[in-house]
């Protein structure tokens, strides 16, 4: 079972058409994710982190088959998720799940709890009635929620509750990829924990695989297996989770992190602030070289110039950064 | 040296569908001229209350001070007439809002919501006002001041709307700037640079800074003190480190262990979060002659249940409301 692929999503794009002054003009493409590839072992997390506009929800969406990819494919356990059609794509679909950022706007307020697990079973066609009555028990019982609970609606439980039910209405088809979506972005800190810790037993107990998408890489430190760091659709870092934190080597990385506020003392004094100016090119029309150059404290020339490819610098730590060379150290150290 | 703001005994109520309950219950604290002072707790703990209640925006007819007061440069702003307050507003205490795109007109350009303001206040002229908004773009550190200043709010990115929002707050050097989750909205490398921001120009101008968040790496970062709030009242202060290095109150402990922290250098191993069970009271169980935290605390006992705990003082200016303080 170990170290065995359950994803690999090769070179990946998804576009949007963008109408820019009206009129008879051309239409214009904005690359949300612009040939993105990467692999989830199963049983682990892959977290991707980056700031709004990076890409990283238009990116798990298009794994998941909720927007088209431009191009690209998604191989899920040898198949490509991306081709599939018909009952197949229905089989494949109970393999993946999503758990969204919002309990408020991604639980339907008509239907009551029960109704809401038992969803994705019933439009997968999964299993009989009295079989998902017991199903839905069960899911209950695993996040953590009250039998008595299932008859009540949505507007009844509580932030954290309803990322319950979400997470248990991702559980009913026993998927082998969940992707979650910010899933505590939206939750009170003390609330937060509670939903964190359940996800980690979730997946012990299940062995499931994760796609973890946020933005808070306090809680991405806390969850990953690995991180791939996003700029402007692209991946610009990846590496595993000691790799990236302790020795962060695009300058884009070195920034991000530098910029989390943190109350460990020895962290503030240890990490110098790096401030990166101004806001990111206009994504319509991306800049020739490296997409960071613009902003980025150690650029020099050949940045703007040609664009650096994300390549392997040492044992699986791979970065896109012309000036990070096979010693492994950050330009900006 | 006497305080700048001294908020005694304050007790705000609001009328809901179920009676009068006190989201703000017997508050007092003081805050120095010059100083960064932040808030802490979940929502619905009373944070952005007290911002509201020092600003004089409770909402109308819901909302009032019941009793206690509010002590600015002497003057109780619990008493003072509807016109004075709106001198003050802006003028002496001005405030920053979680959302900047909600909290501009998005039909005036932003030099014009930042001259308003100072003509009002500070009888500027049309002219005059103008070249100040622009001269305060660039205080707050927006590119090309003199041609961003004819842009309209959907024209900037969230970033620079908060920038115009800190202008817009500072154009009339006050003594307190009441920032509400001024980067909740925000990306962490923005955040950085808005907290930068805060801290420059609340050194050069003198002006004391009310930070309220929820994140405890934003106080650690930019506070010298701070006040844990929980279910509209003062759990726990005390200056910054002191209370993050010893928390004097389970919740407090509980709100600094339940977030996963960036430490200086990661390990192979990651414990379990420390979970903080349960849910903030609503507001029926406000105003209680118990430990409001008690349904939460795993330090409960039947006297946390039946009487509300007073406030413990230890040293260095740390005080916890909790009956087992000296044990936590």
């Amino acid at each position: 079972m170990k170290d065995e692929l359950l994803l690999k999503v090769d070179n990946l794009s998804v576009r949007f058409a963008v109408k820019r002054g009206g009129g008879w003009r051309k239409k214009s493409y904005l690359y949300a994710v612009d040939d993105v590839s990467f692999e989830v072992e199963r049983g682990k997390t892959l977290a991707i982190v980056g700031e709004s506009g990076s890409g990283k929800t238009t990116t798990a969406l298009a794994v998941a088959r909720l927007v088209p990819a431009f191009q690209g494919s998604v191989d899920l356990e040898g198949e490509d998720f991306l081709t599939l059609e018909g009952d197949k794509l229905r089989q494949a679909r109970a393999k993946v799940q999503f758990i969204f950022q919002d309990p408020y706007s991604s639980l339907n307020p008509r239907l009551r709890a029960e109704a809401i697990v038992r969803e994705p079973l019933d439009s997968l066609g999964l299993a009989e009635v009295d079989e998902k009555r017991a199903i839905v028990d069960r899911l209950f019982k695993a996040v953590g929620l009250r039998p008595e609970q299932q008859r009540l609606f949505p507007h009844q439980f509580s932030g954290g509750q309803r990322q319950r039910i979400g997470i248990a209405r991702a559980l009913a088809t026993q998927p082998e990829l969940i992707i979650c979506d910010e899933p505590v972005s939206a939750l009170d800190v003390a609330v937060q924990a509670q939903i964190l810790n359940l996800l980690r037993r979730l997946q012990e107990e299940f062995s499931l695989t994760y796609l973890f998408i946020s933005h808070d890489l306090g809680v991405v430190q806390h969850m990953c297996d690995s991180i791939a760091v996003m700029y402007m659709g692209k991946i610009v870092e990846q590496a595993d989770r000691l790799s990236l934190f302790n020795n962060p080597l695009h300058p884009y990385t070195v920034a991000l992190l530098s910029a989390v506020p943190s109350v460990d003392k020895k962290r503030r004094k240890a990490t110098r602030r790096v401030l990166i100016p101004g806001d990111p090119p206009d994504p319509v029309d991306p800049p020739a070289g490296c997409r960071f150059a613009n902003r980025c404290p150690v650029a020099q020339p050949r940045c703007s110039e040609s664009e650096p490819p994300l390549r392997d610098v040492k044992g699986g730590h791979r970065v896109a950064c012309h000036l990070v060379d096979e010693s492994a150290k950050s330009p900006m150290s | 040296m006497t305080a700048l703001l001294k908020v005694e005994n304050l007790r705000i109520e609001l009328t809901t569908r179920d009676g009068v309950a006190p989201v703000i219950d017997d508050l007092s604290f003081e805050m120095n001229a010059g100083e960064t002072m932040s808030f802490v707790g979940e929502s619905g703990c009373g944070k952005s209350m007290t911002a509201l209640g020092i600003m004089g925006l409770l909402p109308e007819k819901v909302g009032r001070v019941a009793s206690g007061t509010i002590l600015f440069d002497g003057e109780d702003l619990t008493r003072v007439s509807d016109a004075r307050m709106r001198e003050i507003r802006g003028n002496d205490i001005s405030m920053i809002f979680q959302e900047p795109m909600t909290s501009l007109n998005p039909v005036y350009t932003v030099g014009e919501q930042i001259a308003e303001v100072l003509r009002r206040h500070q009888g500027l002229g049309q002219r005059a006002a103008w070249e100040k908004a622009i001269a305060l773009l660039d205080a707050v550190r927006i590119p090309n001041p003199r041609s961003r200043v004819a842009d309209y709010p959907h024209q900037m990115s969230g970033g620079q709307r908060q920038r115009v929002m800190i202008a817009i707050a500072l154009a009339c050097e006050p003594k307190i700037l009441i920032a509400d989750e001024p980067t909740t909205a925000l990306d962490v490398t923005v955040q950085a640079q808005i907290f930068d921001l805060l801290r420059d120009l609340g050194r050069e101008t003198g002006t004391a800074i009310i930070l309220i968040t929820h994140d405890m790496g934003a106080v650690a970062e930019m506070a010298e003190r701070m006040i844990v709030m929980y279910a509209g009242r003062k759990a726990e202060e005390g200056p910054v480190d002191q209370v993050i290095n010893h928390p004097r109150h389970p919740y407090t402990k509980g709100l600094i262990s339940c977030v996963p922290h960036l430490m200086a250098n990661l390990s192979e191993e990651r414990p379990e979060l420390t979970e903080v069970g349960g849910i903030v009271p609503g507001l029926r169980e406000f105003g209680r002659d118990a430990c409001l935290f008690a349904s939460r605390c795993d330090m409960v006992n039947d006297k946390c249940r039946n009487a509300r705990p007073p406030e413990v003082a230890f040293k260095g200016n740390q005080a916890s409301a909790c009956w087992f303080a000296e044990k936590v």
